[in-house]
């Protein structure tokens, strides 16, 4: 049974490391985990059978270890200590539906917060979009009905933000860019 | 063995005038006021008599620092000084300049709570304080020096690791446009030319000694583990600026740069800064970026390292290196600085040819760093930038100078925006030279009376942030509705209070930012978020109360008011909740004078009402209401003219201003009629004799 | 047996034992005469029995050794500060026993503002001074008439024994880098013991500059600071020759 505690260890630091890192992880990549840390000898099917009784275990055992289901239906998995369910969404989405991810990113900061936010957040980690990535999408949401409330705002120094109409006006949002794009560094 | 920890015993006191050095007990005569601006306007009052000019040798300057400053309690590098101010227009009040770097706590090695300098040396002189040791010294060779030249002499005299605080050509010239720097970096405005009419050019400190803490060390050890879990970023923002993997809200404008593949591009070899999760307290210092923050994500490359306050993990002075400015402007490839030293020779011009956040703006950083961090010169928190903005564009600097001297600036460099105009423009101001340079340095108060200017013009317009006195405004309307007006009438130059705007920055969504307020100031009614304001409630009323001991709390205590007080942190588990005591546990440990939290803001409103009694005497008047608690008009104005109290908008109405001054006052115990503190008020916080006084005078309400 | 007759077998013992390269084969072990035990670390229940009055001289290696970064180092001085604060209860930097207050404006060189000048004056590096936990031979311990500096395990860092240290502050002298700190409150020295294995100022420094690890020698890969000019006590340099004479 040691054996089996030092592997559950092994699994929970491995997906540990990896939301530190901010990834998720497929079952396979946990397995080869296990495997380059020769806690597992090969692929048979045997030893899947013990990894799938491992994971268990270990999800079981740790409180902070989560399994999602991405767009197919598969499960991914994560801690919660060094990830948040926010980041993970950001995750599934982006590998899913990149212009729902954008969308979604808007509305959810023209709701929270509440505020529009810079269309180059969509070049930074973690989402890594390219200029040209980010445009098409928008261009695509403006043709769609259901991304109609999604809307650019620019500010004195040419800087775009998007924020969504179903909770900004536009004359809020633009207030709100200069404030947080101009505004705020005349003001430090 | 002492009483009490924290404090180390004395206050130094030198007479320019006769020569004469001495000390008195800091707990026999100054333990109620704690230190810093506390012992400032108590010197000031008992003191300095009304009627008393910056420059007349009986105006005192008081280098204060509290009983935290120089221990381990994070973000209390700061030395408050409290002096009469020369940019105070049309008549000079009590105020006070910050400035942080190594001062503080070099001087509490040495032995000192603070330093009050009287008189005038009848030649130019530098204050040598190596432990015990107190001389007053020959500065001939330093004057007419920069900063840098005089502290690197100073410190061949004295040691390399003194801490100088030195005034450089524009304080030396009597240019009220001026400061005092320490630690390469660290800036006081206001007071260089203070200074400067003592003939007092360096204050130089070399300390080996050591500051108590009274109580346990593994309960301190424990209490600086707690406040160090509590701290967000620079302006205590406790969200990254983009999502980062441990996060569940992020914003773009948060000082907290931190994340993974951005880089102190110019350390060698270069360190990746890191998703920064906040319970790891060993990567605090990668958390803050000031120079990406407002030079752009371009000065990734440049950025050496953040640097800083003595004990502060923070390190919101970003050193950058910039090799192609060095060889373009024969200035070293080095500098460092903070928010308004980092915009010092930006914000002269209105464009660049490269945009705002471009190489240019990274450029005209450097130059301005390099001159007027030697020269000494204040920008007045931009106000001086913004002035010469307007005053050249309408035409007003070419109306006011001999055609000769206009001729002799290149004007077309400046609308360019080339960055060595500011050769021709910052050395004139440091050196008096010519009508604008002499114009410029006097703060616009003197500048607007000079040249037969309308004060109503400036207080009209939106862009130039002015308010009253000569200052502008520093985190009014725009940043926190009613609180933030509050808090502006309130001194004698910008507030230099941070206290709400670094809450409402933080970049946590409102509705936690409702929850903390509640919390705090007992309903969530008391913030509202920008743009998007209410009519007047009590909850904003206590807020700016609040805010304003606070400052003065953390000003008397050394603790950093762009740092803290800490209602809100990056912890999730704890709701995002911070800890409204952390001042008053910290000062308790390391003092062993208990108090909890509203005992301890019940001195700091003690020191708040001594420099409103302080402004009422020498303003002879206590009609504080009408007279010096004034807002501007364009506080009250929309450009667009949207209705108050509307999404968009950050303007209010006059109205429920006037219900926020009753509001504020009644918060206060003060009289609504007049704005002045009542009898009661003075005595409840033991400052009863400074009632008496003012009773004889007629201040009373 | 007498102690004399001993001598060879102990020194042998514990020699190997301490892992250390001698110069000498057996047979000139065995050739020695004249020695007089010398105060080997290891012999400590000896000396404690009263057995020998013979000097001390450190002969164990340190386990763990902080190691600095300096080009992480922000020079924000957390480091002096719990150094001090968490082990004496003051803010105390100038007897910090981690050192960085010395080179932060201008670097180890003093004041030197040139081009090629270090700490915030200079380039920006700060470089931190840290105690090698030097191996044999141990220079303040070597130095201290009072056999005040010893070997404190789990760690074995060299410690001074507050109880015998007169404060002659000979052991400031002998340290090539000047890590040496006094107390003038205690009027005693004292220097980095490692904090029992858990270092204090590894753990207060915000930018990751300093670490603890595995003990390893450092004396030949750091410029010291000064020449040292401490006089060794005569009954000390006596037994070094007991091991080096051949």
């Amino acid at each position: 049974m040691q054996q089996w505690e030092t592997a559950c260890l092994v699994v929970a630091n491995i997906i540990r490391k990896k939301s530190e890192a901010g990834q998720l992880l497929f079952q396979k990549e946990i397995f080869r985990g296990l495997m380059d840390q020769k806690v597992l000898k090969s692929d048979n099917r045997e030893q899947l059978g013990t990894f799938e009784a491992i994971l268990k275990k270990t999800m079981k055992m740790n409180q902070d270890l989560k399994e999602l289901l991405d767009k197919d239906g598969i499960p991914r998995y994560y801690s919660a200590q060094f990830m948040s369910e926010a980041y993970t969404r950001i995750l599934l989405r982006k590998e899913g539906n990149p212009l729902l991810l954008i969308a979604e990113i808007v509305r959810e900061n023209s709701a929270l917060y509440p505020r529009p936010i810079p269309l180059d957040t969509f070049k930074n980690p973690p989402f890594e979009f390219t200029q040209e990535e980010i445009l098409t999408c928008l261009q695509k949401m403006s043709g769609q009905e259901d991304h109609q409330d999604i809307a650019q705002t620019r500010t004195s120094i040419g800087t775009v933000f998007l924020y969504s109409s179903r909770h900004l006006d536009s004359d809020y949002a633009s207030m709100l860019a200069e404030w947080l794009d101009v505004g705020q560094y005349n003001n430090p | 063995m002492a009483k009490y920890g924290g404090w180390v015993g004395k206050i130094l006191r030198v007479n320019l005038s006769t020569g004469r050095i001495w000390t008195e007990d800091t707990i026999e005569k100054y333990k109620d006021f704690l230190g810093g601006t506390g012992i400032g306007y108590k010197v000031i009052w008992d003191e300095v008599p009304a009627g008393t000019k910056p420059f007349d040798p009986v105006n005192k300057i008081i280098f204060g620092v509290g009983p935290l400053a120089g221990t381990g309690a994070p973000c209390n590098g700061r030395t408050a000084i409290t002096t009469l101010w020369p940019t105070c227009w049309p008549k000079a009040l009590v105020a006070t300049g910050h400035m942080g770097g190594q001062f503080a706590a070099e001087l509490k090695y040495a032995g000192y709570d603070s330093i009050v300098i009287e008189g005038k040396a009848d030649h130019p002189v530098w204050l040598s304080v190596v432990d015990k040791k107190v001389e007053i010294k020959d500065a001939r060779r330093l004057w007419g020096q920069g900063i840098r030249r005089a502290t690197i002499e100073i410190s061949h005299e004295i040691g390399p690791g003194a801490a100088v605080a030195a005034i450089g050509q524009a304080g030396e010239n009597l240019v009220p446009m001026s400061v005092v720097m320490n630690s390469y970096s660290h800036s006081a405005g206001g007071v260089g030319a203070v200074m400067g009419s003592k003939n007092l050019k360096a204050i130089g400190v070399r300390g080996t000694g050591s500051v108590r803490i009274a109580g346990k060390k593994e309960e301190w050890e424990k209490l600086i583990k707690l406040h160090l879990s509590l701290l967000g970023a620079n302006n205590q923002h406790v969200v990254p600026s983009s999502p980062q993997p441990w996060a569940e809200y992020y914003d773009a404008a948060s000082r907290w740069k931190g994340s993974r593949g951005k880089m102190w591009g110019a350390s060698t070899p270069a360190i990746e800064t890191g998703t920064c999760n906040p319970h790891d307290l060993n990567r605090i210092a990668y958390r803050t970026n000031n120079a990406v923050h407002y030079l752009g994500d371009i000065a990734w490359k440049y950025t050496v390292r953040g640097n800083g306050c003595t004990g502060c993990p923070i390190r919101c002075h970003t050193m950058i290196k910039v090799p192609s400015a060095a060889a373009k402007y024969g200035i070293p490839e080095v500098g460092q600085n903070t928010c308004g030293g980092l915009n010092f020779g930006r914000s002269f011009f209105k464009t660049f040819p490269d945009g705002p956040r471009g190489m240019t703006g990274i450029e005209a950083c450097m130059v301005g760093m390099y001159m007027s961090d030697d020269y000494g010169i204040w920008c007045n928190y931009s106000q001086l930038q913004r002035d010469f903005q307007k005053l050249y564009y309408e035409g007003i600097i070419k109306s006011k100078l001999e055609e000769k001297e206009f001729k002799s600036y290149s004007w077309d460099k400046y609308e360019k925006g080339d960055p060595s105009f500011l050769f021709e423009l910052l050395p004139r101001i440091a050196l008096k030279e010519g009508e604008l340079g002499t114009a410029l340095g006097l703060g616009t108060g003197y500048l607007l009376e000079r040249w037969s200017l309308s004060e109503e013009e400036w207080k009209k317009s939106h862009g130039l942030n002015y308010w009253k006195l000569g200052h502008p405004k520093h985190h009014s309307n725009e940043e926190a509705g009613q609180c933030g007006v509050i808090i502006n009438t309130q001194y004698n130059r910008d507030p230099q209070c941070h206290s709400h705007a670094n809450f409402t920055r933080n970049g946590l969504p409102l509705e936690i930012l409702k929850r903390l307020a509640a919390e705090t100031w007992g309903t969530p009614d008391a913030v509202d978020t920008v743009g998007a304001y209410t009519p007047m409630n009590t909850g904003k009323a206590k807020m700016a109360k609040w805010s304003l001991l606070r400052k003065e709390l953390h000003d008397s205590l050394s603790l950093c008011n762009w740092m803290g007080p800490w209602v809100a942190s990056p912890l999730k588990e704890r709701g995002y909740r911070g800890d409204d005591s952390i001042e008053s546990m910290l000062y308790s440990l390391a003092t062993g004078d208990k108090k909890n939290r509203q005992e301890l803001d019940q001195v700091a409103e003690r020191i708040f009402l001594l420099h409103r009694a302080l402004t009422i005497r020498d303003m002879g008047t206590k009609e504080m209401r009408t007279q010096h608690d004034t807002i501007p008009q364009w506080v009250y104005e929309d450009p667009s003219h949207r209705p108050v109290y509307t999404k968009g908008t950050t303007h209010l109405d006059k109205e429920d201003v006037k219900l926020a001054m009753d509001m504020y006052y009644e918060e206060m115990g003060w009289d609504k009629a007049t704005g002045a503190p009542t009898p009661e008020a003075y005595r409840k916080v033991g400052l009863g004799k400074v009632s008496d006084e003012l009773g004889k005078k007629g201040l009373l309400p | 047996m007498s102690h004399q007759n001993k001598k060879p077998e102990i020194l042998e013992e514990v020699l190997s034992s301490e892992g250390l390269n001698h110069p000498f084969s057996r047979r000139q072990f065995l050739k020695l005469s004249g020695v007089s035990i010398i105060g080997i670390s290891v012999l400590e229940p000896l000396f404690a029995r009263g057995e020998t009055k013979a000097p001390l001289i450190i002969m164990k290696q340190a386990k763990g050794i902080v190691i600095a970064d300096p080009t992480k180092c922000v020079g924000c001085r957390r480091c002096e500060l719990a150094c001090t604060e968490f082990n004496d209860g003051k803010a105390k930097p100038s007897m910090s026993r981690v050192k960085v207050a010395r080179n932060l404006n201008f670097g180890p060189k003093g004041v030197f503002p040139e081009k090629h000048g270090q700490g915030n004056w200079g380039n920006g590096l700060i470089v931190q001074d840290l105690c090698k936990q030097c191996p044999h031979p141990v220079p303040c311990a070597n130095a201290c008439p009072n056999d005040a500096i010893v070997v404190k395990p789990p760690t074995n860092a060299r410690v001074v024994d507050a109880k015998k240290c007169i404060g002659c502050k000979m052991c400031l002298r002998a340290c090539p880098w000047e890590m040496i700190s006094f107390d003038s409150d205690t009027g005693k020295a004292t220097k980095c013991f490692l904090c029992y294995g858990k270092p204090k100022c590894v753990e207060a420094c915000p930018a990751e500059a300093l670490s603890y690890m595995a003990w390893r020698d450092l004396t030949d890969k750091v410029p010291p600071r000064v020449v040292p000019t401490a006089v060794i006590p005569p009954e000390k340099a006596a037994a070094c020759n007991d091991c080096h004479k051949k």
